[in-house]
């Protein structure tokens, strides 16, 4: 045999069989998800990615949680709960009937241990995992206590009234104490809990594949089976649905997106989530200690230029960190317009007619991100415009993130998703002087006694609608002297196929793929 | 030819030792905490310090260093940081995608290499020799993802004749078929540059053995020329050859991380590429491990190969 017919019949050999084994369709009542990364682990508790989060919550559910299509808090494993008059007493009553995936009940126990293996060091299972939230959620807590079976009290070091809101985080999901302490360390990689799926397989670098609990208590689950892939390269997701292979993918490119509302053989939706970009300010920097030198900064970047071009209608300006429509944003108040000529008249009123010279730091990716060098590079041309020069460095994430605790960060851009819309989970953690960089997230080292005050304040209110009226105030107060350049607040975007009914995109990030009917 | 094959398997040991001091001072090196990617921005400095603490990170490098060989030592990789799954099953499962992906590639390049390279040789200058001239230069110039992706919007997205991504079916699938159909596109990607390598450098010393006097003599006796060609000129122009396929073969393994990303296929690139996103010390280590374990074998494969292609190479 001559070396050409050998190639030819080694070709021959590799396309035949895939010429014969066309793209099959999928068995009926599996869902096949393409996830733009693979999942961590599957315990969130022990996860700070949204590709873990997305499907580890399948499986495990939280006391409280959110309706399918807001951010809300509703019951959830607790039918009901009630709040001391000093907010320091939060008592659940749970629902009854509810096994986890083991067979074992949810009661009381089982929340407390749930809690108690992340929070306690002492906890004979707090030395299995990595607890990312056990300080920044359950710092607060000072006890768990167990009333009776079906009745479980948290006891607070000092109210905190986004409480609620942190039991619907995934940390906060109830776990099955028996599964955890028969898998021990491998309790992350599959999970136990009372989710509308239960865990069966994970495939390493492949699938995970979850199957339908049957007894789920809310609503029965019309999917058999739901297998998530996971694939990075974002053409290669986008063939896989178009194919055929896959039913639904998240995290479409924008470049993708006016092409993929046209394709009339898939949906695309679209949904604002509680995200917020931004371009951080060292506030404490000259001359950025001068809030008219920030207030130029956020007129002279053309927003709506971003959203329009680069993310393609996949974000919606920003006026301040709280995600407009939610209960605690002020409706009155307004993006920064669009104003070059403002800016110039402001620093030169701050003593730079000339502008100046700065540093931008950007990470090359990261979730929650967007597009940041595109994004990065209109807005340091926007400075150019106005007199400030920036020189755009970017970086890797984990080196950004790291360089970030250097407090020698000039400009730098980064998102924050709460998960909820509580302004608290937002507000709080990026500006509060408390959590100044290192110690906490805030790294535009933004400082405002008034505001950190009226956040205090709000902490200990419970009433929603006064806290409603601090937080406003709060915004009106970053408003007028900005510690970021307020950007966009993410849209998020998911395409399915035509099989796909009922599915909805969660402002929360989650994907509740079990309200997924398939035709 | 034993003692030599001992010592060459000895000296494994002090290789492997250098790549794995290199590979973990330019990780620990290099900016980025495991514990602050992992704890994300939430984490107070008190968890972070613990955690530090509880993963030894807050140890001198050559604590952390020696820790860590003295349990290589005892076979045992250690847990990965972020994954927690035992580092060892994790790279060898994703070790075995990147042997199926990386050896098919290496057949299909040397393969039409060596075809292209023989048939350009035996006829230079003609069409088929700068066609081939034109493909190779085109092949070399193409980065592995560009070409990846064309090949994938026009098998998978237009024709629908192979599958997009991934190594088998995400529903089942599993069997050999399925395998081969997820292969074709990585694999011919993957190819795609050393096919031109191999090609040229085999055009060139075909070209060379066909004008030694041991050719003129074979032709003169009246040897087909086929037998000429490959008998008397291939055989003894394989010298080369085989050296530059070993060097690709390390190329292959080390340039499957894109193509793997492209199509997502299960190897042990991928997984490298989070390890280092992620700082994962212990799993990148182990991939690093055995890719260089395998590197060094393939080496070593080629040194013997020397000794059965042409008999006067002895090794004592």
């Amino acid at each position: 045999m001559s070396v050409t017919t050998a190639w030819l019949a080694l070709v021959a050999l590799m396309i035949g069989p895939g010429m014969a084994v066309p793209a099959a369709p999928q068995p009926a009542g599996t869902l096949v998800v393409g996830l733009v990364a693979e999942p961590v682990n599957l315990d969130p508790a022990q996860v700070t990615d949204l590709n873990s989060n997305r499907v580890g919550r399948r499986i495990v559910e939280t006391l409280a949680t959110f309706p399918d299509e807001s951010t809300q808090i509703v019951p959830g494993l607790a039918e009901s709960w009630t709040v001391s008059k000093d907010g320091l007493r939060y008592t659940f009553k749970l629902r009854k009937g509810i096994s986890f995936h083991d067979g074992t009940p949810l009661n009381a126990e089982a929340v407390k241990f749930s809690i108690e293996r992340q929070i306690n060091a002492e906890h004979p299972f707090n030395k299995l995992g990595k607890y990312p939230f056990a300080n920044y959620f359950f710092g607060n807590v000072k006890a768990v206590e167990v009333v009776d079976p079906s009745t479980v009290e948290f006891v607070l070091k000092e109210p905190r009234a986004s409480f609620l809101a942190i039991l619907t985080a995934g940390a906060a999901s109830i776990v099955s104490p028996t599964a955890v302490k028969k898998l021990g360390v491998d309790y992350a990689l599959q999970p136990v809990g009372t989710g509308p799926f239960r865990y069966v397989a994970w495939d390493r670098g492949q699938r995970v594949v979850l199957e339908r609990n049957a007894q789920y208590w809310k609503s029965p689950v019309k999917v058999e089976r739901v297998i998530y892939r996971p694939i990075v390269e974002d053409q290669a997701r986008l063939t896989e649905l178009l194919t055929g292979a896959l039913d639904l993918i998240v995290g479409t490119p924008p470049d993708f997106v006016a092409q993929l509302e046209n394709n009339p053989k898939v949906t695309l939706l679209k949904q604002v989530g509680a995200h917020v970009w931004y371009l951080g300010i060292n506030n404490q920097k000259k001359p950025f200690d001068d809030k008219r030198v920030r207030q130029a900064l956020n007129y002279a970047v053309n927003k709506e230029a971003i959203v329009r071009d680069v993310l393609k209608g996949t974000g919606s300006m920003s006026a301040g960190p709280v995600l407009p429509g939610t209960w605690g944003a002020d409706a009155g108040l307004k993006p920064y317009p669009y104003d070059p000529e403002r800016a110039r008249k402001l620093l030169a009123d701050a003593g730079y007619p000339g502008g100046f010279t700065t540093s931008m730091w950007v990470p090359e990716s990261g979730s929650g991100m967007q597009s940041p060098v595109a994004m990065a590079t209109v807005m340091q041309s926007n400075l150019k415009a106005v007199g400030v020069n920036v020189t755009l460095q970017t970086f890797e994430w984990g080196a950004f993130i790291a360089k970030l605790r250097s407090k020698e960060q000039e400009l730098f851009a980064l998102s924050w998703m709460a998960g909820n819309e509580d302004p608290d989970m937002v507000m709080y953690p990026l500006l509060h002087s408390s959590q100044w960089t290192p110690g906490g997230p805030n790294r535009a080292l933004y400082k405002s006694d008034t505001f950190d005050e009226l956040l205090h304040q709000a902490r200990l209110t419970t009433d929603q609608a006064k806290r409603a009226e601090l937080y406003r105030q709060a915004q009106r107060i970053l408003a007028d002297d900005p510690p970021w350049i307020f950007v966009d607040h993410e849209i998020q975007t998911a395409v399915h196929s035509k099989r796909v009914q009922g599915f909805k995109l969660h402002p929360s990030f989650d994907l509740r793929v079990e309200t997924i009917s398939l035709k | 030819m034993r003692r030599y094959l001992a010592r060459r398997l000895l000296l494994l040991v002090p290789v492997l030792a250098g790549v794995s001091v290199v590979i973990f001072m330019v990780l620990h090196l290099s900016p980025g905490d495991p514990v602050e990617i992992m704890l994300g921005s939430q984490a107070t400095q008190e968890d972070r310090a613990r955690l530090r603490a509880e993963l030894g990170l807050d140890q001198p490098l050559h604590v952390q260093y020696g820790r860590w060989l003295g349990h290589v030592a005892r076979g045992d990789l250690g847990r990965s940081l972020w994954m927690k799954r035992p580092v060892l099953d994790e790279v060898l499962g994703r070790f075995k995608a990147t042997l199926v992906l990386t050896g098919t590639a290496l057949l299909l390049s040397s393969l039409a290499g060596v075809a292209l390279g023989v048939a350009s040789a035996t006829r230079p200058n003609s069409v088929l020799d700068r066609l081939s001239a034109v493909a190779s230069l085109f092949g070399a110039s193409m980065p592995t993802f560009w070409l990846g992706i064309v090949l994938m919007v026009i098998f998978a997205l237009w024709l629908g004749w192979l599958p997009a991504s991934g190594m088998y079916a995400a529903y089942g699938g599993g069997d050999l078929r399925d395998l081969l159909a997820h292969l074709v596109l990585p694999a011919v990607t993957l190819a795609a540059a050393s096919v031109t390598i191999i090609a040229r450098l085999t055009r060139a010393t075909m070209l060379e053995t066909l004008g030694q006097d041991y050719i003129r003599t074979a032709r003169a006796k009246g040897v087909v020329e086929r037998a000429v060609v490959l008998r008397h000129g291939l055989k003894n122009a394989l010298i080369p050859i085989v050296t530059v396929v070993g060097v690709q073969a390390g190329y292959l393994l080390g340039g499957a991380v894109l193509t793997e990303t492209v199509f997502a296929w299960p190897g042990v690139g991928t997984l490298m590429v989070q390890g280092i996103l992620a700082r994962d010390f212990p799993l990148v280590q182990g991939c690093v491990l055995v890719v260089a374990l395998s590197f060094v074998l393939v080496n070593l494969a080629v040194d013997l190969l020397y000794a059965w292609l042409d008999p006067r190479i002895r090794y004592e």
